[in-house]
């Protein structure tokens, strides 16, 4: 009878725990994604593959949007969470277009992100998001968020799973980081890579963190933004591309204000 | 009563430290992690029959080893050693599955040596699972293990917690649900080798494609009782492309602020002490080189 | 105009009613231009979206890591900082260091930690970044509001006390900031203490952030009122300069700032190892001296 009563006790100490219901609404779905800055062009890129633990759930979901002819988006954490984002995003720049009969600027765009992912400062959106394009002033630019609006512009950003990859190399390679130059040569300047070296860089980026990051892989998508006027030879002229890559010029989505937006698709391992 | 006398010496692992990690782990938001092989490897039987072809088992892994989301080592082994007719395959804990099968290796060599021949697969099965199960899980080795013995071949599974399957096709790992989906399709009884080589390889290969725990190439080894063939990177589906760019630095790259130069050369001096209290001789110096001439 | 004013200036609400349902309006928290026609007449910053859930300051705390304090936790905000402001004769001088952690990864190096409200006003940015960037800047809006209204600027009290009285309404739900108003006005250079506790100090030094402690150190040291502008300059790059060094939670660049009567003036921007190193180095030249190895051992001397 005592070791009933003792046993009871014991079920009962057990059962009467507190037993937590956390509501868990978010998940991490992988890949990676990088922006780079150029003097009159911006670049930025992201792979294709959606992931949830050790399972692929699509080798293509799209991570770069083309917001405006001058600004493209990319997202990166949860994908549900992204896809959202960017959707609400697009209405608010549609919502605008028809007010003023022009696109949204780079940097009212930029502004417009933070309020957004503000407004669910205690509810967030689980994205980091990094925006490209061209300024008014028709300067390459790179703005990159945190999940609740911080925001910062950049010459370069590399976000996601293969952040803490990729960073450290992009450091290195555009902002010159632990290189000191030739003697009597003159100091790096970042900011002023030529188009052909900065895709090099992403396509390289992306290869490697695909060797080592097993939530990266299948394909590249990497959006090419030009300022009004500028040659756009080095990246459609014959032989200017590697052997595997294809590039296409996107459609004006505003009046046309001579911006160009170009896709340059890879193919990335599969393992 | 009588039981209290008794000292007991401890056995197993030293759980002393278990509280102290897991504070340890939460402070630091967890703790290192192992290697681990999120794994696909694979065996099947195959030969006899109407296949004309002499019955044999062949084993099959990929070569990703990773730590959390990273690869720590894009072409490791995982297909073990443990006699010249017994593989296993290990996935799990990468420590474990190794320190495993080399103890479970030399255990058979010594059982061999003392019985004067060659130790059954079941054997080594028995050996695997009472060491495991003594350890109740925490090592964590699970197992694909097959071979060809005096009673023909054999296959099993072998799971950390000690417990053992024997069946005609079997897969373990992260990337098993991707393999077994291959092999339940695929298999039948009495496969040539050839046939059971390719079956197995494409089971890796969805391993390896599927599950984002496996990954890189397939080994596979095939065992008959002729002998045991090793096929080492039987396919390479993932071998990186070339860079586009060179990330050769120049030379002087790296800044410094300071030089130091340590001759290592040591300059000796001999002095004999034979006889004490007699009048030593002058010393004799040893010149062992002049110190290195240093790249300007 | 008025009364679309007093609307705007109506601090923000907190209700839990105010979760948008449809994805259709937009959050009125986004006070930017709502769709272009603006978002004056939906008035107060109300309507930030908040979980359904019992607690939903322990929703946040469960899924975000702000302060390092859960670092499980997915959602890692940017933070760790060293700031610091101090007024002296002429005028005030606000310093701050560039880096920005997610644990124990350096999410940014190159973070704008002084946010410029206005010509005349500047704040600084410890604890929640994305807090203090939004709120600051909210403020600014504010100030410019109540120049409109009354004429003239805004002192550095009541603007101090706009901050200070919305994050007090959002008290126990998350926020985290620990911010310095600094500016010029009738009565001179002042300077305020703003924290997402409801703290609102004046004072005449401060120091804030992980970092504080050996900026503070010294600070302390250095400070008088008398100081010149080189001086107090130097003074406050100094000292991020020292806790950027002892701090991990702090470095890369300093960010110098000087209030004046005309407003503020934006000193520079240091590489804080190469101040470091010309602080500690007494003579610049010597950075590539080639230094005489010690002689080789010897078996008996």
């Amino acid at each position: 009878m005592a070791m009933h009563a003792e046993r009871s006790a014991a079920l009962h100490e057990l059962t009467s725990a507190p037993i937590q219901h956390a509501f868990n609404p978010y998940e991490d779905n992988g890949g990676t994604i990088l922006a780079i800055a150029g003097k009159d062009f911006s670049v930025i890129a992201g792979d294709t593959r959606q992931s949830q633990g050790y399972s692929i759930q699509t080798r293509y979901a799209r991570k770069v949007w083309q917001l405006t002819d001058r600004a493209v988006l990319a997202t990166n954490g949860f994908a549900a969470d992204g896809n959202n984002f960017v959707k609400k995003v697009k209405q608010r720049l549609e919502w605008y277009e028809h007010a003023h009969h022009k696109q949204m600027p780079l940097k009212s765009i930029a502004r417009m992100i933070q309020t957004i992912l503000y407004g669910k400062r205690f509810f967030p959106y689980y994205v980091y998001n990094i925006l490209g394009g061209i300024e008014e002033d028709g300067t390459g630019a790179v703005y990159s968020y945190d999940p609740v609006g911080t925001y910062e512009r950049e010459s370069c950003r590399a976000a996601g799973a293969a952040q803490s990859i990729l960073q450290p190399f992009l450091d290195n390679q555009i902002y010159f980081k632990n290189q000191t130059p030739e003697p009597g040569a003159e100091p790096f300047i970042p900011g002023n890579l030529p188009l052909s070296t900065v895709l090099a860089l992403v396509v390289d980026s992306f290869t490697s963190a695909t060797e080592r990051h097993i939530e990266v892989g299948d394909g590249l998508e990497v959006y090419v933004v030009m300022k009004k006027g500028r040659p756009t030879d080095d990246l459609v002229g014959e032989g200017k591309l590697a052997p595997g890559m294809a590039v296409e010029e996107l459609d004006a989505l505003g009046e046309g204000d001579g911006e160009k937006t170009f896709l340059v698709t890879r193919s990335l391992k599969r393992d | 009563m009588v039981a209290k006398d008794i000292e007991v010496a401890p056995i197993g692992f030293d759980f002393s430290n278990y509280a102290r990690n897991e504070f340890l782990g939460q402070s630091l938001g967890g703790l290192p992690k192992a290697t681990s092989t999120g794994t696909t490897i694979v065996g099947l039987k195959f030969g006899g029959g109407s296949s004309g072809e002499p019955e044999g088992v062949c084993l099959g892994a990929d070569t990703r080893a990773t730590a959390g989301p990273i690869v720590a080592d894009k072409n490791c082994e995982k297909i073990h050693f443990l006699t010249p007719q017994i593989r296993c395959c290990g996935a799990g804990t990468a420590a474990d599955t190794e320190f495993v099968t080399n103890l479970i290796s030399s255990n058979l060599e010594l059982h061999a040596l003392s019985q004067g021949r060659q130790p059954r697969v079941v054997t080594a099965m028995t050996m695997l699972k009472q060491y495991l199960f003594r350890y109740q899980g925490h090592v964590g080795a699970h197992l694909v293990l097959g071979g060809v013995d005096s009673t023909g071949p054999h296959l099993f599974t072998v799971h950390a917690h000690g417990s053992t399957d024997k069946l005609p096709y079997v897969t373990m790992g992260s990337g098993s649900l991707a393999a077994m989906a291959v092999f339940e399709s695929s298999y039948k009884e009495n496969l040539t080798r050839a046939e059971a080589i390719a079956l197995v390889a494409r089971a890796i290969r969805s391993g390896i494609f599927n599950d984002l725990g496996s990954g890189s190439n397939v080994d596979v080894a095939v065992i008959t009782k002729a002998g045991t063939e090793m096929l080492r990177n039987y396919e390479m589906p993932n071998e990186r492309g070339v860079k586009s760019r060179n990330y050769k630095f120049r030379r002087g790259t790296t800044a410094f602020s300071k030089e130091y130069i340590r001759d290592l050369i040591v300059k000796e001096e001999v002095r004999s002490t034979s006889g004490a209290g007699k009048e030593q001789g002058p010393a004799v110096a040893v010149a062992v080189g002049e110190g290195m001439d240093v790249d300007p | 105009m008025d009364a679309l004013a007093s609307s705007l200036s109506a601090p923000p609400r907190l209700t839990r009613d105010l979760n948008e349902d449809g994805d259709d309006a937009g959050s009125s928290a986004e006070w930017g231009s709502q769709g272009g026609f603006g978002n004056l007449h939906s008035g107060f910053v109300g309507g930030m979206t908040v979980p359904r859930t019992p607690d939903p300051a322990a929703f946040l705390n469960l899924h975000t890591d702000s302060m390092s304090s859960n670092p499980q936790a997915k959602i890692k905000l940017a933070h760790g900082t060293t700031t610091l402001a101090f007024r002296f004769k002429g005028g005030i001088i606000v310093a701050v260091d560039s880096r920005a952690t997610a644990g124990s990864y350096i999410a940014s190096g190159t973070v704008k930690k002084v946010i410029e409200i206005n010509p005349y006003l500047l704040g600084t940015m410890a604890g929640g970044a994305a807090d203090c960037q939004y709120w600051e800047t909210y403020l600014g809006m504010q100030c410019r509001l109540h120049e409109l209204r009354n004429k003239e600027r805004i002192s550095v009290a009541a603007a101090s006390k706009i901050l200070s009285n919305i994050v007090y309404q959002y008290k126990g739900m998350g926020l985290s900031m620990g911010t310095m108003i600094c500016g010029w006005d009738k009565t001179g250079p002042a300077l305020f203490y703003v924290d997402s506790e409801g703290q609102r100090l004046k004072g005449d030094l401060f120091s804030v952030g992980s970092g504080s402690t050996f900026a503070y150190g010294v600070l302390d040291q250095g400070y008088k009122f008398d100081l010149t502008d080189e001086e107090a300059q130097d003074l406050g790059r100094r000292s991020i300069c020292a806790a950027g060094h002892r701090d991990a939670f702090s470095g890369n660049t300093i960010n110098l700032y000087h209030v004046k009567e005309h407003g503020w003036d934006f000193i520079g921007n240091y590489d804080l190892s190469e101040t470091w190193y010309e602080y500690t180095q007494k003579e610049k030249g010597d950075k590539m001296t080639r230094v005489e190895a010690p002689s080789p051992m010897a078996v008996e001397a």
